[in-house]
């Protein structure tokens, strides 16, 4: 809602994403911080909020698909494979520039989706996500026994280039991410406040009434599975440009559990809640990776691997402390603030 | 012949060893009507705990066995008053997404318990197969079979003929209306959980008896969602069928099948059967068939 005293006066400001101007000043900085990040920070940093940018293109799809549509997904991993495949195949076969590959591969992914989405014709529920858990289960499969995706050798690409320049350094890669990932989150805001968003929120909520008011079920929940694996894809094909090499087991059932995992901390239903999951948990991750040699050294007797267990550990309990005392997520936390004192001095 | 009745029988077998996880998972969705994700933790954690009793402490076999089912029954008992007894009444959808968090938590655990090395499982029913004629079975499989039967059709009757036992096939039902009749959904709960605990731990005793034990062996988890699926999740007894024709089918596959392939089409075929079975038959063979109101 907006700030007391703020009224749109026209159809362009009442459809407006940014609506005030601090939200206007508070945008630009970020982006303005996005766009300095290379220069502030130092090379592993860097790579880490490559990293972030890349899953925050997969973690929008899945917000699509669980947060707005309801239809839980265990096969987010499974569909980024699938595009960072169809991503090094195009390229390494094909030699196709990377302005093609990555769209393709978000494509081949949303097909791969699709096929799973639409056995909403039959099944609901959580019977739907068993399906996507037969999705990850058949990918490993054919990745390891279709001929063109060298087996469990991987493949190996060469950098994207563009008009002659190579996306070689960490910083290129980090800008073409940074691209691709603020135009998939602007096309998830657009998504979910139009017509295919109020229809995966009213599917959520309830299908047989959405169904009574002329939603086409099914059709959402494919459309929704549709959306989310294109996201996947991309994001599997940014993937692919970034570590130069796709194998088979960077895409498990457990990738697709952290995926959810972020989306619980960060907020159900909500894109920007999608995208501080993802921060908040790889910060976690990284911490815990970074910090784990020194709390080696203090204190010996633990052993490294035991740290690595110990992430598990909290960010288990996190996720479940979550859904028992904060279902709706960070985001919804903060928006409860953000309403009050825009509410103030009234109490509604 | 032979070599097929060999593979039509160890499938089945190890069919039946299926359908003793998937009984966890089973006994867990009857009484709470939660869907466990982390059934294949809980295997790994049971079979650790097994392994600490008996190799770790030096206890006689069949004591350190009693002490471990009794230690994973308390397991389970603490995940209830952890988690679920705050979710009574609150969607699918939400216990669906704790169990996931169960998953991570469990496997943590594991890993700051017992560490990722490979430890050796003790050998707990001998190692000499068994020899009918040319046909050759392992021995923990076939002792491991008759234990599935028996504990199976022993829980079919239970869920299906004792006051107790129906009262959490109420809850599995519906929560609210659990509540409103005076059924204590929290008890029912724990039961489950502590239930499925002992069920997985049993399952990791025939499952890795001889064999090596690591945090990765918790895959058997999924590979028994086929079972569950075909049996329909509210049947018992439906399991060991759905076991015998899954293992079966499997083993055929496997032998047959991955040759002339040359690949894992065995392990992955299990779930194909399970998107055939989404597709045709939802609710399974012996599932209840239940009817949506607004």
């Amino acid at each position: 809602m907006d700030p007391a005293g703020i009224f749109a006066t026209s159809f362009a400001r009442d459809a407006a994403l940014v609506r005030t101007r601090p939200q206007r000043v508070a945008l630009a900085l970020f982006l303005v911080f996005l766009l300095l990040l290379p220069v502030l920070f130092g090379p592993r940093l860097l790579a880490i909020s490559t990293l972030i940018l890349i899953s925050s293109v997969i973690v929008l799809g899945l917000q699509i698909t669980t947060g707005y549509a309801g239809q839980i997904n265990l096969g987010q991993a499974a569909f980024m494979g699938v595009g960072a495949y169809t991503t090094g195949v195009l390229a390494t076969k094909l030699g196709l520039p990377f302005w093609l590959t990555i769209p393709l591969g978000g494509c081949a992914a949303a097909a791969f989706g699709f096929i799973f989405g639409l056995s909403a014709v039959r099944i609901k529920g959580f019977y739907l996500a068993l399906t996507t858990i037969a999705a990850q289960a058949l990918f490993h499969f054919f990745v390891l026994n279709l001929p063109w995706f060298g087996g469990s050798n991987g493949l190996t690409l060469d950098p994207a280039t563009l008009f002659g320049f190579a996306f070689e350094t960490d910083t290129s890669i980090y800008y073409l991410c940074l691209a691709v990932a603020a135009l998939m989150t602007y096309g998830a805001y657009g998504i979910v406040r139009g017509r295919f968003g109020r229809a995966f929120v009213a599917v959520r909520d309830d299908d047989v009434a959405a169904g009574i008011m002329g939603i086409d079920v099914v059709a959402t929940k494919a459309t929704a599975f549709l959306i989310g694996a294109f996201y996947a894809g991309v994001g599997g094909g940014l993937w692919a440009y970034f570590v130069r090499f796709v194998a088979v087991d960077q895409f498990t059932l457990f990738n697709s559990i952290w995926f959810i995992a972020m989306i619980i901390v960060g907020g159900m239903g909500s894109i920007t809640g999608a995208l501080v999951g993802v921060v908040v948990i790889k910060c976690i991750q990284e911490g815990f990776v970074s910090l784990g040699p020194s709390i080696v050294t203090q204190f010996p007797s633990i052993g490294g691997d035991v740290v690595f267990a110990l992430m598990n550990v909290f960010l288990g309990s996190v996720i479940a402390a979550f859904l028992i005392f904060e279902p709706r997520g960070l985001m919804h936390r903060f928006d409860i603030l953000k309403r009050s004192y825009r509410m103030w001095p009234f109490p509604y | 012949m032979i070599d097929f009745l060999n593979y039509l029988i160890n499938g089945s077998l190890v069919g039946l060893l299926y359908a003793l996880i998937a009984m966890g998972f089973i006994v867990i969705y009857r009484a709470s009507k939660v869907f466990n994700m982390a059934q294949g933790e809980l295997v790994v954690f049971g079979g650790f705990i097994v392994w600490w009793m008996v190799i770790q402490t030096g206890l006689p076999l069949l004591l350190a066995l009693a002490l471990a089912m009794v230690l994973s029954a308390l397991f389970g008992l603490v995940i209830e008053r952890i988690f679920f007894s705050r979710l009574v009444g609150e969607s699918a959808f939400a216990m669906v997404m704790v169990t996931i968090g169960l998953l991570i938590l469990i496997r943590g655990l594991i890993l700051v318990m017992f560490g990722p090395q490979v430890r050796p499982f003790p050998i707990v029913f001998p190692l000499k197969p068994v020899i009918i004629g040319d046909i050759l079975i392992p021995r923990s499989l076939l002792i491991g079979a008759v234990i599935t039967v028996v504990v199976g059709l022993g829980l079919s009757w239970f869920f299906n003929n004792t006051r107790a036992g129906l009262k959490m096939t109420a809850v599995a039902e519906d929560h609210q209306v659990a509540l409103s009749m005076g059924i204590s959904v929290k008890r029912s709960i724990a039961f489950a959980w502590a239930l499925g605990a002992v069920l997985s731990t049993l399952g990791a005793i025939i499952y890795l008896s001889g064999k090596s034990l690591n945090f990765l062996a918790s895959d058997i988890g999924l590979s028994a969602l086929p079972v569950a699926l075909l049996a329909g999740f509210e049947s018992i007894a439906g399991v060991l069928l759905a076991g015998l024709i899954v293992g079966a089918i499997q083993g055929l596959v496997t032998a047959y099948v991955d040759p002339v392939i040359g690949g894992a089409v065995g392990s992955v075929f299990p779930f194909v059967i399970m998107l055939a079975i989404l597709f045709i038959r939802p609710t399974g063979m012996f599932g209840w068939r239940t009817i949506e109101r607004v």
